[in-house]
């Protein structure tokens, strides 16, 4: 009895599926119009960043899985791959990395808990700037 | 404000709010008809209505309350964490057959080896609290900039235009 | 499976997060309605459907069934709505002096687009209610945002129907004073 509780814990703590949530975000100083779809982030972005715009560009949702990176263009040639590599109770572990034209402009490994929000900006997108923002739920 | 009539007022609000009976709202209905200061009340009535109501029609469809419920889960859930004892308690207490005090000792036991075990499964075991961190940051193009706000929970990682330095950094 | 509501209570009192989650599913937009009514602004009327929810949990088994669960949830919604104004003062950011009217915004036709001339009459309303007591602008709300009848409000408040109606009156009519200019506006609709 006591191997068949081992056994179920062990499976219950194994890897999920861990959703992803990347948005993509024009940040600019024309305007000021705040995408109402982006009003659960506006308050932080309002702390952070000094802009008076923020466009949603595009969002994805996707459930990463062992270590297989996937792979998320964005406009004018530029993508996020994003790669789970591993979890550790309350926190994943991501590698990150924007690229220009295939060639990386960004590498980053970051360990995230469902609180917590990453925001990766600075590549330039007509007047604005483009800001990534990736949280996760598991 | 427009005033309609004094003696039309609280009947007119009462029928705006369709808490009449039929005959009053006969009455208001056959007073509006001929009564422009009542008629401009009840237009304002709906003006009002309309600025309080329509915003909030339109951002209800719009949200996604997935998130907020996660948020609302996790905060119940560490309320919910119940002491070893009670936790054990209320397992007896669902489950009359295990009533019997021999059952205590040996969920005890079992409780015990799994806290011993458990560990062995993971090769890092990181604290639950603690805050995300940034591992490893790497730009060959740009200068980085990392910030972890105040209250834990955004963690900004800026790429800064101008030639980049050498190597990475690694926290 | 549809449950009846009083098992549902009766089950999230014994502690079941899933009659929890069901509670959360059918009463959630009725909170950040009303606390949209009163806070003007998404984001912070999502940080009060959460905080109230987090707080039902903790009080439902305080829940005697002496009034209708929903009237007992807006109360809790208008209530932490409120707190909320009195704990972080005004979001927005244009004050006004005495007791002058709020000054309308330019021609619509001369903005770039209607959100932001939503937005901009958003913060208009917000200042209004902020500037009338704090009973008459529940009163309001609960009327206007949710459409509640009299004797809803009046269970959601304690206070009779008879009261209710006297807090209509008179925060309607402070209300469409200071939007007087925005009251009448078709270009709006």
């Amino acid at each position: 009895m006591l191997a068949v509780i081992l056994v179920l814990w062990g499976a219950s703590m194994a890897s999920a599926e861990v959703r992803t949530r990347i948005r993509i975000i024009e940040a600019s100083n024309q305007g000021a119009l705040v995408d109402p779809v982006l009003s659960d982030v506006h308050g932080q972005l309002g702390s952070l960043f000094n802009f008076t715009s923020y466009r949603l560009l595009k969002e994805v949702t996707l459930s990463l899985a062992g270590t297989r990176p996937v792979d998320i263009p964005v406009h004018q040639g530029r993508s996020v791959e994003i790669t789970l590599l591993g979890e550790y109770g309350n926190l994943v572990e991501l590698r990150i990395r924007v690229k220009r034209d295939g060639a990386p402009i960004l590498n980053t490994h970051v360990r995230l808990s469902p609180q917590r929000t990453i925001l990766i900006g600075g590549p330039r997108h007509g007047e604005g700037t483009i800001i990534f923002a990736i949280s996760t739920r598991f | 404000m427009k005033e309609s009539c004094p003696r039309f007022s609280k009947l007119l609000e009462r029928y705006f709010d369709q808490e009449v009976t039929d005959e009053e709202r006969s009455l208001v209905e056959n007073h509006l008809q001929g009564c422009p200061s009542c008629q401009e009340g009840l237009k304002a009535m709906e003006g009002l209505r309309y600025l309080m109501k329509a915003p909030v029609d339109e951002a209800d469809p719009k949200e996604n309350f997935y998130w907020v419920w996660q948020k609302i889960e996790r905060a119940i859930q560490q309320e919910d964490k119940l002491t070893w004892k009670e936790s054990i308690k209320r397992w007896i207490d669902l489950t009359p057959i295990l009533r019997k005090r021999v059952w205590v000792p040996a969920a005890a036991a079992i409780v015990i080896l799994l806290l011993i075990i458990t560990p062995y499964f993971y090769k890092k075991t990181p604290s639950s609290s603690e805050p995300s961190v940034v591992e490893y940051v790497e730009s060959q193009t740009h200068n980085v900039m990392v910030y972890e706000s105040e209250k834990g929970d955004v963690t900004v990682i800026w790429l800064l235009e101008g030639p980049a330095k050498e190597g990475g950094s690694q926290s | 499976m549809e449950y009846d509501e009083t098992e549902l209570i009766s089950r999230c009192q014994k502690g079941d997060q899933g009659a929890f989650k069901e509670i959360f599913d059918r009463y959630h937009k009725k909170v950040y309605r009303v606390a949209y009514g009163v806070l003007r602004q998404r984001e912070n009327a999502l940080d009060i459907v959460q905080e109230v929810f987090i707080k039902l949990f903790r009080s439902i088994k305080n829940f005697k069934g002496e009034s209708r669960f929903s009237t007992y949830l807006y109360r809790m919604a208008m209530n932490t709505a409120i707190d909320h104004i009195r704990k972080t003062g005004k979001p927005f950011v244009s004050s006004l002096d005495g007791e002058e009217a709020i000054e309308p915004p330019e021609e619509p036709e001369k903005r770039p687009d209607r959100i932001f001339l939503y937005k901009e009459l958003e913060g208009k309303v917000n200042e209004a209610l902020r500037r009338i007591p704090a009973d008459q602008r529940t009163a309001i709300v609960l009327r206007e945002v949710e459409g509640l009848s009299y004797q809803e409000i009046g269970e959601a408040m304690g206070t009779s129907v008879g009261t209710v109606m006297s807090r209509l009156h008179y925060g309607r009519r402070r209300m469409q004073e200071l939007l007087k200019d925005y009251v009448h506006q078709e270009t709006l609709k």
